[in-house]
């Protein structure tokens, strides 16, 4: 049998979690109050820069009446790389009523004063790039920060790109419907983040806005929902995919046994190529004792701990208890490599490679 | 470069979800496939590191066959150049993992220098963010802004015949020039000019100081004279150039390959160009290959290589794409068990969440080879202009048929490849078809570059899967009614009768490799190459050998008849004995409930795939 590395999902109790914050290439970095060794909560702002997209080509030439580019240049109030504001002069021609003036469009930054003309690229909007884990700041630059962080680790599916850090607490077992039925006013699960262990609709959501709920996380949800989803101001984190996916026990055993602490409601959505991927991060204390780092790149062997992630097992967790060396027929007749997996309930089931992903 | 002294290559495919690696080299004076392996891609994060791919991948090539591969030395990956019978001579590398470049493209005309720049990026994993051409009636500032807005990784320029026009085009460099200077952060994305050759120092004069500026000869050199392959070569340097600068440490492999890391297609490119040369009557190969993030085709037309790469459609990545593209009904009408579009757009997300999984369930299986059907299908309906045929004629006799990607190589047999080929072509009289499991004739199509012997040798010696004939009569025979009759006289004198009725596929039972003499008698209305009898040898392939008697274009039985027919099919083609269909344990359908509403619906389809 060859050496065969599957994917790795982290659905872990406590680790060392290391995350790198990012600021988009494009972005005009300002200064933030971070620094190196410091501790900062989830929401806290660790990167922050302006966007800059547009560019506007503005000819100071014609709006001071200069044809001369060398007699323009003294009228010229700014320079290349400045940073300016909205109706700020960036060039003037004499002083009082009569005087000629050329002012900002917009906030943004010259990026080039060349003959009679400035070109300034506009700033959009201004991101702020928050921890979205509680821990301590390794690391510091321009674009990017390091944070290391001690807590539960569980790597979802998909995420309908918003966060939140707030505590969480199952649907009541009448679901949403009963939830709808409660007082919006003093709702215990207003403010809290649900947690779903069975698939939901769009009435599910729709229930959940209407009571003013943090976020939602569920096995799946319909994919036709994605859109919707995404309007939706709150995380939506689902930790199997679309369509009606069996839960993974151990995450929702996991989340059961953390129930009523905050937790980081990461709900990025998944960019394979980028490696983004919503998580969910349960700040714990680590009792003196440093957690380890998930293990993302290990081999399959046998007794591995994994999940079954396509349909007939999907969702289910084993032990790999044998790699045979040949190829398997599965039920569908392809031949494939395959481990065979003890299920929960003992059975073992003939699972290809491919649909295995280790637990980190 | 000389390569006269290679003896033995190794290539690496990296794929977006597989890395398979091959080596090739003398055998008894002839190049061969000696070992070929596959792993999982690592170029994407958090591993990001395409050399832990190709290292797992030498070293089970390495357990395997005895053969050290990897070198000990930090500096270089593999043992180069071979020594004592371990390391290789050469190692070269093509890729189409990760996201497409986007390139935007600057032209005279619309018509004919941008069409030439889009026709030589259709062999690339390219998107094209935008155009910019003298007609463009844009301001200057909203041009510049068009073209840093896409955020483009290069910028190819053509237009102007060879000492053509001048002054606009250099009009366009200076936009361009103007707009790269002002990117402040980020990358600058490198320019390709393959434009009037006057031009070519004041291009690099011009823009070489703000960003790398690549060069090939002109794609339009005059009027009436176009010439892809010199641009093609250099946008593959562009590539290795882009790929380079993601995080995967693509540089370090292109440093080890002497012509850097080149684009799947390229190579694809590069061997559809020398099967084209070697094909009778101006007819070339086909191939397909559909990838989890791209899906390609190429083709031999008049001599030459005529390609298109699809970076939205695939069976992974990108399934949503693909669905997009090919609409939830034409995925459905493959499909013998009721299931909704929602269910299929379920099916694709959840794909694109978990690219590197294979179907588990029968149902599964079919689906992701409804898709593959469709993908070819549409693949084949874009390139129809490009290879001049319209909407409604039948494919030209393609020869042979090869198709790559794990969703057609690995059916759960090679009767099923075939016959998903068969019903996504459609070719009609007689086909050859291949699989290529190892991504060989991209490989092989950059081994050209280096030594086209090698190309030509482990081509001969067998290195694609031969799943066999396939006879498909041209016209249409009823269902049920006797359609092919054919007379088979194996070596040993056995001889095997069979009539394949319309509406059927068969595929005789025979060694892969036994050679037979086979006698095909067609019914009225039926024909193989304008005749009704025919006689030949053939060698049975790993699909023994296939006759497809279900008309042209192919028919698909009407809905309350699909169940029972694609399971027949499946089971002529898997090998196994028809088995009667159980219909009362199959649950009640659509059409058992409102048959009123399916007459309908068959009177609409008409089901017939032209």
């Amino acid at each position: 049998m060859k050496t065969y590395y599957p994917e790795t999902t982290i659905i872990k109790g406590l680790a060392r979690v290391h995350r790198e914050r990012k600021l988009p290439l494009h972005t005009a970095p300002k200064p933030t109050h971070t620094m190196t060794g410091m501790s900062v909560d989830a929401i806290h702002v660790v990167l922050e820069g302006d966007v800059l997209r547009e560019y506007r080509i503005l000819d100071a030439g014609e709006a001071l009446g200069i044809r001369d580019p060398n007699q323009l240049a003294e009228f010229i109030l700014v320079s290349e790389g400045q940073r300016v504001q909205y109706g700020q002069e960036i060039a003037q021609r004499g002083r009082g009523r009569r005087s000629k003036v050329l002012s900002a469009p917009a906030d943004g930054e010259i990026t080039r004063i060349e003959d009679t003309q400035i070109v300034l690229q506009i700033a959009e909007t201004t991101i702020e790039v928050m921890a979205k884990i509680p821990g301590q700041i390794d690391e510091i630059e321009q674009y990017t920060v390091q944070i290391t962080g001690h807590g539960a680790l569980i790597q979802c599916a998909w995420g309908n790109g918003a966060f939140c850090y707030e505590a969480f607490r199952f649907v009541p077992e009448g679901g949403f419907v009963e939830l709808s039925k409660l007082d919006v006013r003093i709702s215990e699960y207003r403010r809290v983040v649900l947690i779903s262990p069975n698939a939901i609709s769009k009435g599910d959501l729709l229930v959940a806005q209407q009571q003013e709920v943090a976020g939602v996380v569920a096995p799946s949800m319909p994919s036709n929902l994605r859109e919707f989803a995404m309007r939706l101001t709150f995380p939506v984190l689902l930790t199997e995919g679309f369509g009606r996916r069996r839960p993974t026990a151990l995450i929702y055993s996991l989340l059961q046994s953390n129930m009523g602490r905050q937790a980081a409601f990461d709900a990025v959505v998944p960019d394979h190529w980028a490696g983004d991927r919503p998580e969910i991060m349960i700040p714990l204390p680590s009792g003196g004792v440093t957690p380890p780092v998930p293990m993302l790149e290990r081999p399959l062997a046998v007794g591995a701990h994994v999940r079954i992630t396509r349909a007939p097992w999907d969702g289910l967790n084993g032990e790999v208890v044998d790699i045979p060396s040949a190829p398997q027929v599965i039920d569908n007749g392809l031949r494939l490599p395959c481990a065979k997996v003890q299920l929960g309930n003992g059975r073992i089931g003939v699972i290809p490679l491919a649909n295995l992903e280790l637990l980190g | 470069m000389s390569f006269e002294h290679v003896t033995s290559v190794l290539i690496a495919d990296i794929g977006s979800v597989h890395t398979r690696l091959v080596l090739i080299d003398q055998v008894e004076g002839q190049y061969r496939l000696v070992a070929s392996t596959r792993t999982r891609t690592t170029t994407a994060p958090p591993l990001a590191n395409v050399n832990l791919c190709l290292e797992r991948a030498a070293q089970q090539i390495t357990d395997r066959i005895g053969r050290d591969l990897l070198s000990a030395d930090a500096d270089h990956l593999f043992i180069m150049p071979e020594q004592n019978g371990h390391g290789v001579d050469e190692f070269l590398a093509t890729s189409s993992a990760g996201r497409p470049m986007r390139v935007f493209l600057v032209g005279l005309t619309p018509e004919i220098s941008l069409a030439s720049a889009r026709r030589t990026l259709a062999g690339s994993y390219v998107e094209i963010t935008d155009t910019l051409c003298p007609d463009d009636l844009r301001s200057q500032e909203e041009q510049i802004n068009a073209i840093l807005q896409g955020d483009p990784n290069l910028i190819l320029i053509v237009g102007g015949t060879d000492d053509g026009a001048e002054e606009t085009l250099l009009e366009l460099v200076d936009t361009v020039k103007l707009a790269l200077s002002l990117i402040m952060r980020g990358q600058i994305p490198a320019v390709l000019f393959a434009g009037n050759q006057a031009l070519k120092a004041r291009v690099k004069q011009a823009l070489g100081p703000i960003t790398e500026v690549f060069t090939s000869k002109n794609v339009r050199p005059s009027l009436h004279d176009e010439q892809l392959f010199p641009a093609q070569i250099e946008l593959a340097l562009t590539y290795d150039d882009y790929q380079g600068k993601q995080s995967s440490r693509f540089r370090d492999v292109g440093r080890q390959s002497q012509i850097g890391v080149v684009p799947t297609t390229q190579g694809y490119i590069s061997t559809i160009r020398y099967l084209s040369e070697i094909g009778q009557q101006g007819i070339g190969p086909l191939c397909v290959d559909i990838g989890s993030a791209n899906s390609v085709i190429g083709a031999g037309v008049r001599k030459e290589p005529h390609f298109a790469a699809r970076t939205d459609v695939g069976i992974g990545h990108n399934m949503p794409g693909a669905l997009n593209a090919i609409t939830p009904n034409e995925v459905l009408r493959w499909l013998p068990f009721d299931i909704s579009a929602d269910d299929l757009w379920d099916y694709a997300y959840s794909k694109q969440l978990y690219p590197t999984t294979v179907p588990g369930t029968p149902e599964d299986l079919m689906i992701e080879q409804a898709f593959a059907r469709e993908i070819v299908r549409l693949l084949v309906r874009e390139a129809r202009a490009d290879w001049g045929l319209g909407q409604d004629e039948l494919l030209p006799p393609f020869q042979p048929i090869i198709a790559a990607g794990a969703v057609l190589t690995e059916a759960q047999h090679p009767g099923i490849s075939a016959m998903i080929l068969l019903d996504a072509l459609q070719p009609a009289n007689i086909a050859e078809l291949y699989l290529d499991p190892h991504n060989l004739i991209s490989s092989l199509g950059v081994a050209a570059y280096v030594k086209p012997l090698i190309t030509v040798q482990t081509l001969e010696t067998g290195g694609l899967i031969n799943l066999g004939m396939a006879f498909c009569p041209l016209g249409r025979a009823r269902y049920g009614q006797d359609a092919i009759y054919a007379h088979i006289r194996q070596p040993d004198g056995s001889v095997i009768n069979h009539t394949v009725r319309g509406g059927e596929i068969w595929m005789a039972p025979i060694l892969p490799g036994t050679p037979v003499e086979i006698q095909v008698k067609l019914r009225r209305g039926l024909s193989i190459n304008g005749k009704r009898r025919i006689r030949q040898r053939v060698t049975a392939g790993s699909a023994g050998i296939v006759f497809d008697a279900r008309s042209r274009p192919l028919a698909l039985p009407r809905l309350k008849d699909r169940a029972v027919r694609f399971l027949r099919w499946q089971l002529a083609m898997s090998g196994r004995k028809e088995e009667p269909v159980d219909l009362e344990a199959t649950p009640p359908s659509a059409e058992d409930l409102m048959p009123d509403l399916v007459v309908q619906e068959d009177a609409l389809h008409e089901d017939v795939l032209s």
